[in-house]
């Protein structure tokens, strides 16, 4: 496999009618764990979809693993998993019995089924209640299912559409867990759509930003989450605490601005930014204020502002 | 998740061995159909599924074999020199109890995993939608078909174990086994294509009581009506050209195989007959591919 990427489009489009869901897409997806981020009706599910073959394009070109998605479709859908956004799960199976079916489904033979289904429904967190009817499950219970036979047949790639949509916090630490897992440990690569741009922070290499079918922006997750050179200072006390911190620090030539409990300073003039200059100023300040220093950490940037920039942009 | 402690080398501990990939062969297309296939049909009959699932195809299958059972018994204790009803049209004596079996569980084939969205995670899988909708079909008719040769069956060795001649019975009983067929082939369309549009199980068997039982009670009587009122026999043959039930029966009229209609199906209409009962098939069957066709790029 090595360099040649998972998954490749050249100017993916595809129009319903009037309605542009993906419109000239060009990206690349490699291995390890992919953001795919954007709002409700940005064209995520479209794009898993024409990937996995489901849809055809209006225009445009992609392949998955090596295949063409216009001639190949059977070919990709013997190789990838898809776990669907919504409900998908017949109430009265259960997980057991519909793992093993649709491992048969995806071509393993029965007994081969049989030992993948037990392995996998392990991996994802289903104990004993594998064996009752799916339509008493939690909505953790059923996204783990849905997972469960998304990875059924060993596949190369796994497509999550909204994994962790309607799981409380504790549930989704979880689940997010389990696909950084499924990324680092399992050794498949995973595409993986949320709406919340956090949660991808968290777990993914790479993240694409779509927003109204357009590519808004492709790079490492490390690249959104660069230092922006700027500083976070908090103080023990109340805002007066941190407003005179602020003060104090403005007057020594800093930009400062309250954040919450904590004043951002941005990046400072070269002169201070050497040798960690900044950090000896702003510990004297607090010293000779007589303020506690609680936190004095870099400023990173965060997936929204990108997103907040881009969606100006466009 | 789990209180043990992972100390190694204990005896009884559980070693969890990681993510195990899977390097063993994999079947090809047909395979995998083949598989959908033998599972529809199981499950057509409640088998592989919830218990309560398995009384309503058993029920019907019990009381479509009773009689069966019965016209054994008589023949073979009275020495009759023929059984008292025909193998075709004992099938069409229990016309409602077959098409109660094709509309009850029609839904089980067609429905479900379109009502639970399940259709997303097979057509997500090798298998094309098409050949999906076309594996579905088979099962229900084999299932269908079964529910019919049974019973053919049993009174075919009532009819051996009576003495009967034995050329004669199996010559009638080919004819019944191939208008059964051709019965199953048409039910299934019809049944699996009303439940593949009415996802609803209630709307879907109501659907099919229609089609082919309220349908089929209808041609008869105007059938009857046209034969009594009318002077002409085109219309009450011509009227049973509009249900699946009047068609296997006039085909099996004419191929003399021992089922009365109003009028006997006899020249031009014979053809006539096999063109229309072929060309439901068709169209049913058509009718499901593309329905999936358009599941599939939802």
């Amino acid at each position: 496999m090595g360099l040649a990427p998972v998954i490749s489009t050249a100017g993916l489009t595809k129009h319903y009618g009037t309605v542009h869901a993906l419109t000239d897409l060009t990206v690349e997806v490699g291995d390890g764990v992919t953001g795919l981020v954007g709002a409700n009706g940005a064209g995520k599910s479209t794009l898993i979809k024409v990937l996995l073959g489901l849809l055809e394009p209006t225009g445009g070109h992609a392949s998955v693993l090596g295949h063409d998605i216009e001639h190949e479709g059977q070919e990709i859908r013997r190789l990838v998993g898809y776990m669907p956004e919504h409900d998908c799960l017949p109430p009265d199976v259960s997980a057991s019995d519909f793992v093993v079916h649709m491992a048969r489904m995806s071509g393993l033979g029965a007994s081969a089924a049989r030992e993948r289904a037990a392995d996998v429904l392990r991996h994802v967190g289903l104990d004993e209640e594998r064996y009752r009817p799916m339509g008493g499950y939690s909505t953790g219970m059923k996204q783990r299912a849905k997972l469960a036979q998304a990875l059924a047949h060993d596949p190369r790639l796994v497509f999550l559409d909204e994994p962790t949509n309607g799981l409380d916090p504790a549930a989704r630490t979880d689940m997010l867990n389990l696909v950084r897992r499924i990324g680092t440990e399992f050794g498949i690569a995973a595409l993986v759509t949320s709406h919340l741009l956090g949660e991808l922070e968290q777990v993914s290499d790479h993240v694409i930003v779509l927003d109204g079918g357009h590519l808004l922006r492709s790079s490492a997750t490390g690249d959104f989450l660069q230092r922006t050179g700027g500083l976070l200072v908090e103080v023990v006390g109340t805002e007066t605490e941190r407003d005179r911190l602020g003060e104090a620090l403005a007057q020594r030539g800093l930009t400062c601005r309250p954040r919450g409990t904590m004043v951002a300073i941005d990046p400072p003039p070269p002169e201070l930014a050497e040798g960690g200059a900044v950090h000896d100023l702003i510990r004297d300040v607090a010293a000779d204020l007589g303020l506690g220093l609680m936190r004095l950490q870099p400023d990173r940037r965060h997936l929204e502002d990108v997103f907040l920039e881009g969606g100006t942009r466009v | 998740m789990s209180d043990l402690s992972p100390d190694a080398g204990r005896p009884g501990v559980i070693h969890d061995l990681g993510y195990r990939h899977f390097d063993g062969a994999r079947e090809g297309t047909p395979a995998i159909a083949r598989t959908l296939f033998v599972t529809g049909l199981r499950h057509a009959y409640g088998l592989g599924r919830s218990g309560k699932s398995k009384v309503m195809p058993f029920v019907l299958l019990a009381m479509s074999l009773l009689p069966a059972t019965i016209v054994v018994g008589v023949v073979v204790l009275t020495g009759l020199g023929e059984l008292p009803v025909s193998y075709a049209d004992y099938t069409n004596q229990t016309q409602l109890l077959v098409s109660l079996f094709a509309a009850a569980q029609a839904p089980v084939l067609f429905s479900r995993d379109l009502r639970h969205r399940s259709i997303v995670l097979y057509l997500a899988r090798p298998l094309p939608a098409p050949l999906f909708a076309v594996v579905r079909w088979a099962s229900l008719t084999l299932a269908i078909f079964l529910f019919t040769a049974i019973p053919t069956v049993v009174l075919f060795a009532g009819a051996m174990l009576a003495g009967l001649d034995k050329s004669d019975q199996t010559t009638a009983v080919l004819k019944a086994v191939v208008l059964q067929a051709l019965l199953a082939l048409m039910l299934a369309g019809v049944s699996g294509l009303i439940s593949s549009v009415s996802l609803r199980r209630g709307f879907a068997v109501v659907g099919s009581v229609m089609a082919l039982i309220v349908l089929t009670g209808i041609v008869t009587v105007l059938q009857n009506i046209a034969y009594y009122e009318g002077d002409s026999e085109t219309v009450p043959v011509a009227l049973g050209l509009f249900s699946p039930w009047s068609l296997v029966n006039g085909l099996a009229n004419a191929w003399d195989a021992g089922v009365d209609t109003p009028v006997p199906v006899d020249g031009a209409w014979v053809p006539a007959y096999a063109i229309v009962a072929v060309l439901l098939v068709a169209a049913c069957l058509l009718g499901l591919v593309a329905r999936f066709r358009k599941v599939g790029s939802r």
